[in-house]
C-alpha cells in the first residue's frame, strides 16, 4: 500500500499548496454605475428651490426618500438637473459625465396631468438634439400631479448613432417620479 | 464530486471465432450442417492487454451462455453453422454485442489446415468501461452524429438527445436543460473534472469547446452518488479520446462555415506517440471561431457576434500497471449581447413587447460592442492510476480550474474600461477512487473520496458576495452481474462548508453555512430477451443552496427583476425514479423512458406582490423560496429501417412540472416536442461514399402549463422547423479521408420564438442558416 500512501500524500499536499494561493482578501462591492440621487433645482429670479429623490443604499434595502415639489402658479422657472452618487465619499458627480457624453443622453420630463406644467429644453448637444440638464418650466393654473424624470442612455449601436431627440432608442438609467403641487 | 476512474478508458474485446474443423475433413465437407463448430476467444483490455475474468458471453439465438475463466478465455462448443449474435457483459463495462458467422468455405474444407489458418475472422469490438450508472438512461453523441453538430455550442449540440433542450439567452448563449432542469441542477464533467464556473446564471453558458470531445454523453436523472452535488437533473460528460501510447502522427482538421452570422469555425487536432518510447503519447488541439450579427427572418440582431479561441494540450504515459497524464485547456470567448435586449427598467421592456420587434435594427456587422461578455476558463488536470495486483486499481485525479467572467454593461459613462460585473472563481478538485477486489468473484465496485475547494471573488455591481467553499464526499458503488439481471447500488455522504464574505455597507459581516447530505442509488438491468432490455433506477441527488440564492440582492439586468436571496434556505434533494425499456429488432429499435423526479426544498425565485422602487423605476420583486416540485415525463426514440436505404427516426419528449407547494405549474419549463427525420442512403455518389440526404421536422408545442401572471408575455405559440442535411466521405476510411456535410437549419426561414429563450421578448429566433462542414482526417 505504499503507492496508495504516496498518491494520498500528493493529493493532500497539492490541495494545500494551491489553496493557499487562491484566497484573496474580500472587498466590498464597488459599483461604478450607481446613481443615488436626482436633484431638481428650480430657480426663479434670485430664489432657488431644490427637491431630491434619494436612495443612498442603492437598489433594495432601505426605501428611497422622495421630496415633494412645490411650485407657484404663472411662473417660469429655470430647471437644472443634478445627478449624484452619494454612496461614495466625497459624492461623485454624475451630471458632468452626462454632459461629457451629451450625444448619447437625453432627459425626458413628463408631467401628469400634462397641463400641470410645460417643459422647454434649454441645452443642445453637438448634433442639435436636446439634452435636458438645463431647461425651463412654465406653470399656469394651480393643481397637483406628478413629474416623471427619465434619463435615457442612447449609445451608438454598430457604429451608428442612436440619439434622435426622441425617448425611444436606448434604455433608462434614471426613471423617477416626484409628486408636485402648483399653488397660488 | 466524484471523478470517473477510467474516464476514457476503453476495453477491447478481441474475440476470435473459430469454427474448428475436424481432422477428418472429407467427412465434414459432406455434412455441412454438422453441429461441431465452436466459438472461443479471450476478453482483453486494450491498454493493458490483460485478460478480464468473469465476463458473461451469451448467444442470443439459443440463450446459451458461458463465463470467461480467470484468463479471460471462454469456449462455446457444439454449435451449428449459421449466424449468431454474441453478447458480452462484464461487471462495470458496457454491454457489447457482435455478430459472428460460423461457416466454412470450400477452401478450408479441402486442406488440412492448422488452427491459425482456419480461423474465420478476428472480430474486434471496442466497448467502454461503464463510467455512468448502468441502470440509468444514458445517451451519447459520437461519430457522424457528433460531427454534424460541429461549430455549434455545447448546449445546441446536446439538443440532438431526446429529453435534452436548451435555455437560451439570444443566439450565442445556450445552456443544456435535461428533463426540464438546468444551471446548478445539471452537472458537467469536463474531461473527468466537474466544471465549476458561474453556472448558476441563466445567461452563463458552459465554458467548454465541444471540439475537445470525441463523445458527449448525457446521463438522465439524478445521479448524485457517482457525481456528487448538482447532479439533480442529470450529468453531461464531455470526453476526449484516450491518449495514444504509440504510433505515427495523426490528426484532423475541421472547417465549418455558417451563412447566418457569416460565422467561421476552424479546429485542428494533432496527436502521436513518442517514437521508440512506447507508452508515451501527446495531443494538441485548438479552435477558432468568429461570427458577426445573426439574422432573424425579418431583421438582423445587432451586436450578436461571437469570438472564441480555445486550445488544449495533453501528454501522458501508461502501461498495463500504471499511468499518468497531464491535460491543460483554455477556453476564451467574447460574446456580444443583443443590443435590442438592453433595458433599463420594466417600462423599456413593456415598450419592446408592445412594439413587437426590436427598436434597434442593424445590418450585418462583425464588431462586438457593449454589452458583451468576456470569459476565460482554464483547466489543469493531472491524473494517475496504478494497479494493485491484477484486480485492484487506484486512480487519482487532480483538477485546478480558473474561471474569469467579465460582463460589460451598456450602462453608464464610467464603465468605459471596467466591466460592470467581474467574477473570478478558482476551484481545486481531488478525487481518489479505489476499485476493490471482486467479492466472491461476483461483486465488483469502487470506493471513492473526493474533495473540492473553491474561492470566488466578484467586483463591480453588487450581485453576490465573495465566498469560499469546501466539500468532502465519500461514496461506494457495487455491481453484481448475472446472465439476465445486472444490479447496482451505491451510497454517498457529502459535507460542505460555505463561508460567505458579505459586506453590509463597508463593514464585513461574514456568514458560515454547513451542509451535509446522504445520497443513494439502487438499480437493475433486466435482459428480458434477445430484443428486450429494461432498466430500473432510483437515485437521489442533492444541491446545497448557491450563494446567489442565499444572498443575491439587486436588480437582475436583462431580466428586469429585483432578486432577493434568503440565507435560511436548506439544501434541495431530488428523488428520481426511472424506468426505461429498449427494444432492438434488426429493422426497428426503440427506447422509452419514464421518469418522475420529486424535488424536495426546490429553490426558485417567487414573484412578490409589491414591486421594488429603484432610481431606474419600479422592478418586479422576486424572492428565493423553497417548495416541493415534481418533474414527470417520458422520452421516446425510435429508429426504423423502412427499406434498406431509407430510415426513419423519431424523438419525442414530454414533461409536466408541478409545484406541489403552491399547487400550480412551474415557470420556464421546456415545451413538449417531437422530431421526425427521414434519411436516405445514396451510397457512392460522385466519388463520395456513404452519401446520405435527410429531412427533419421539429414541432415544439406551446407551453400551456404556466402559472398565471408569472411573466411579462404569454409563452410563444407552437412552431415547426425543417432541417435539411446531406453528407458523405471521400477517401479511405482507414487512411486519409474527407468528410463533408451541408446542413440547412430553419430551412423555410420560419419566424418563431422559443419559450426557453430569455430574449423571446425582444426578437425572433435565428432565421435560415446554411452550414458547410469539412473534416479532414489524416
Amino acid at each position: 500500500m505504499n503507492r496508495f500512501n504516496f498518491l494520498l500524500l500528493i493529493s493532500l499536499t497539492s490541495a494545500l499548496f494551491f489553496q493557499a494561493c487562491i484566497k484573496t482578501n474580500p472587498a466590498p462591492a464597488d459599483e461604478n454605475e450607481l446613481i443615488t440621487t436626482v436633484k431638481l433645482k428650480f430657480t426663479d429670479g434670485g430664489s432657488v428651490q431644490t427637491f431630491q429623490w434619494q436612495d443612498l443604499d442603492g437598489d433594495g434595502g432601505k426605501a428611497p426618500t422622495i421630496q415633494n415639489v412645490a411650485l407657484k402658479i404663472n411662473k417660469t422657472y429655470k430647471l437644472d438637473i443634478e445627478l449624484l452618487d452619494e454612496s461614495k465619499t466625497p459624492a461623485k458627480d454624475i451630471t458632468s459625465e452626462v454632459r461629457e457624453e451629451q450625444d448619447e443622453h437625453l432627459l425626458v420630463f413628463t408631467p401628469t396631468p400634462s397641463n400641470l406644467l410645460t417643459y422647454t429644453y434649454g441645452d443642445k448637444d453637438s448634433k442639435n438634439f436636446p439634452i435636458g440638464l438645463t431647461g425651463n418650466v412654465k406653470t399656469t393654473a394651480a393643481g397637483t400631479g406628478t413629474l416623471r424624470v427619465v434619463l435615457r442612455h442612447q449609445p451608438p449601436v454598430n457604429g451608428m448613432a442612436q440619439k434622435n431627440g426622441t425617448p425611444i432608442p436606448g434604455s433608462s438609467d434614471v426613471d423617477v417620479t416626484f409628486n408636485i403641487a402648483v399653488t397660488n | 464530486m466524484n471523478k470517473q476512474p477510467f474516464h476514457t478508458q476503453y476495453l477491447l474485446f478481441a474475440i476470435y471465432t473459430v469454427c474448428y474443423l475436424l481432422r477428418s475433413t472429407p467427412l465434414f465437407a459432406q455434412n455441412p450442417k454438422d453441429c461441431q463448430c465452436f466459438l472461443r476467444g479471450v476478453v482483453k483490455d486494450r491498454d493493458s492487454g490483460q485478460p478480464i475474468a468473469g465476463a458473461v458471453l451469451q448467444l442470443k439465438e439459443n440463450q446459451r451462455f458461458v463465463v470467461a475463466d480467470t484468463n479471460g478465455r471462454y469456449t462455446i462448443d457444439k454449435l451449428c453453422q449459421g449466424k449468431y449474435t454474441l453478447e458480452c457483459r462484464i461487471v462495470g463495462y458496457k454491454t457489447t454485442t457482435v455478430r459472428v458467422s460460423l461457416e466454412h468455405n470450400a477452401a478450408e474444407e479441402n486442406f488440412d489446415l492448422n488452427e491459425e489458418e482456419i480461423h474465420l475472422k478476428d472480430v474486434e469490438i471496442t466497448a467502454r468501461k461503464v463510467e455512468t450508472p448502468l441502470s440509468q438512461s444514458t445517451v451519447s453523441l459520437q461519430g457522424q452524429v457528433l460531427d454534424q453538430t460541429r461549430g455549434q455550442t455545447l448546449g445546441e449540440a446536446l439538443t440532438k438527445i431526446t429529453g435534452v433542450t436548451m435555455l437560451q439567452t439570444g443566439a450565442s448563449i445556450a445552456k443544456p436543460v435535461i428533463h426540464g432542469l438546468h444551471s446548478n441542477r445539471v452537472l458537467i464533467m469536463n474531461n473527468g473534472v466537474r466544471q465549476e464556473g458561474q453556472q448558476w446564471g441563466s445567461e452563463h453558458a458552459p465554458e467548454i469547446d465541444p471540439f475537445v470531445a470525441k463523445r458527449l454523453t448525457v446521463v438522465k436523472g439524478a445521479a448524485g452518488v457517482r457525481y456528487g452535488s448538482d447532479a439533480v437533473g442529470g450529468v453531461i460528460l464531455v470526453e476526449p479520446d484516450e491518449l495514444p501510447t504509440s504510433g505515427p502522427l495523426k490528426g484532423e482538421l475541421n472547417a465549418v462555415g455558417f451563412s447566418n452570422g457569416r460565422q467561421g469555425v476552424g479546429s485542428g487536432l494533432l496527436e502521436g506517440g513518442a517514437g521508440k518510447y512506447k507508452g508515451f503519447g501527446w495531443r494538441l488541439q485548438g479552435t477558432l471561431k468568429d461570427g458577426g450579427n445573426v439574422a432573424a427572418p425579418a431583421y438582423s440582431l445587432a451586436n450578436t457576434g461571437v469570438r472564441e479561441q480555445n486550445f488544449s494540450a495533453a501528454a501522458g504515459y501508461r502501461n498495463a500497471q500504471r499511468g499518468a497524464e497531464v491535460f491543460y485547456s483554455q477556453f476564451t470567448t467574447k460574446l456580444g449581447i443583443f443590443a435590442g435586449s438592453h433595458i433599463g427598467n420594466v417600462s423599456d421592456l413593456l415598450a419592446v413587447l408592445q412594439n413587437g420587434e426590436p427598436f434597434i435594427k442593424a445590418d450585418f456587422y462583425r464588431q462586438i460592442e457593449r454589452p458583451y461578455q468576456d470569459i476565460t476558463h482554464n483547466l489543469l488536470k493531472v491524473k494517475a492510476f496504478s494497479k494493485i495486483g491484477t484486480n485492484q486499481k487506484l486512480t487519482f485525479t487532480f483538477g485546478r480550474q480558473y474561471n474569469y467572467r467579465a460582463e460589460y454593461d451598456l450602462h453608464g459613462p464610467q464603465a468605459a474600461t471596467r466591466p460592470g460585473l467581474l467574477f473570478k472563481i478558482t476551484t481545486l478538485t481531488n478525487d481518489l477512487v479505489y476499485d476493490h477486489k471482486p467479492i466472491a468473484n461476483k461483486i465488483t465496485g469502487q470506493i471513492g473520496l473526493s474533495g473540492l475547494y473553491q474561492f470566488n471573488s466578484s467586483e463591480g455591481r453588487p450581485l453576490i458576495p465573495d465566498f469560499e467553499q469546501k466539500n468532502i464526499g465519500i461514496f461506494v458503488i457495487e455491481r453484481y452481474v448475472r446472465p439476465r439481471w445486472e444490479w447496482e447500488a451505491g451510497l454517498r455522504y457529502d459535507r460542505r462548508r460555505l463561508d460567505v464574505y458579505r459586506f453590509v455597507g463597508r463593514v464585513l459581516d461574514p456568514r458560515r453555512h454547513d451542509f451535509s447530505n446522504f445520497s443513494g442509488t439502487a438499480g437493475a438491468v433486466y435482459n428480458a430477451s434477445q430484443r428486450l432490455l429494461a432498466r430500473f433506477n432510483f437515485g437521489t441527488a442533492w444541491r446545497p443552496p448557491n450563494v446567489n440564492e442565499l444572498y443575491s440582492n439587486g436588480v437582475h439586468h436583462g431580466a428586469a427583476t429585483f432578486e432577493e436571496g434568503d440565507n435560511t434556505l436548506q439544501p434541495e434533494t431530488a428523488f428520481n425514479t426511472m424506468v426505461s425499456v429498449e427494444y432492438n429488432a434488426p429493422r426497428f429499435r426503440a427506447e422509452v423512458s419514464l421518469y418522475r423526479n420529486l424535488i424536495d426544498n426546490f429553490m426558485y425565485a417567487k414573484p412578490q406582490p409589491e414591486p421594488i422602487l429603484t432610481i431606474r423605476g419600479a422592478f418586479p420583486y422576486f424572492k428565493y423560496v423553497q417548495t416541493r416540485a415534481t418533474f414527470t415525463g417520458f422520452d421516446v426514440s425510435t429508429d426504423w429501417d423502412i427499406v434498406a436505404k431509407l430510415k426513419h427516426s423519431t424523438k419525442l419528449s414530454y414533461l409536466r412540472a408541478y409545484d406541489l407547494g403552491a399547487d400550480n405549474f412551474l415557470v420556464l419549463i421546456p415545451a413538449n416536442r417531437v422530431e421526425n427525420t427521414l434519411r436516405g442512403d445514396l451510397g457512392t455518389l460522385a466519388g463520395s461514399k456513404n452519401t446520405f440526404i435527410s429531412v427533419g421536422h421539429l414541432w415544439v408545442a406551446q407551453q400551456r402549463r404556466v402559472p398565471p401572471n408569472s411573466d411579462f408575455a404569454p409563452p410563444p405559440p407552437a412552431y415547426h422547423l425543417w432541417t435539411l442535411q446531406m453528407g458523405g466521405t471521400f477517401g479511405q476510411v482507414s487512411k486519409q479521408k474527407l468528410d463533408w456535410g451541408i446542413t440547412v437549419q430553419n430551412a423555410l426561414n420560419t419566424s418563431y420564438r422559443d419559450y426557453l429563450d430569455r430574449f423571446r421578448y425582444f426578437a425572433l429566433e435565428q432565421g435560415r442558416n446554411v452550414s458547410l462542414r469539412l473534416k479532414w482526417t489524416f
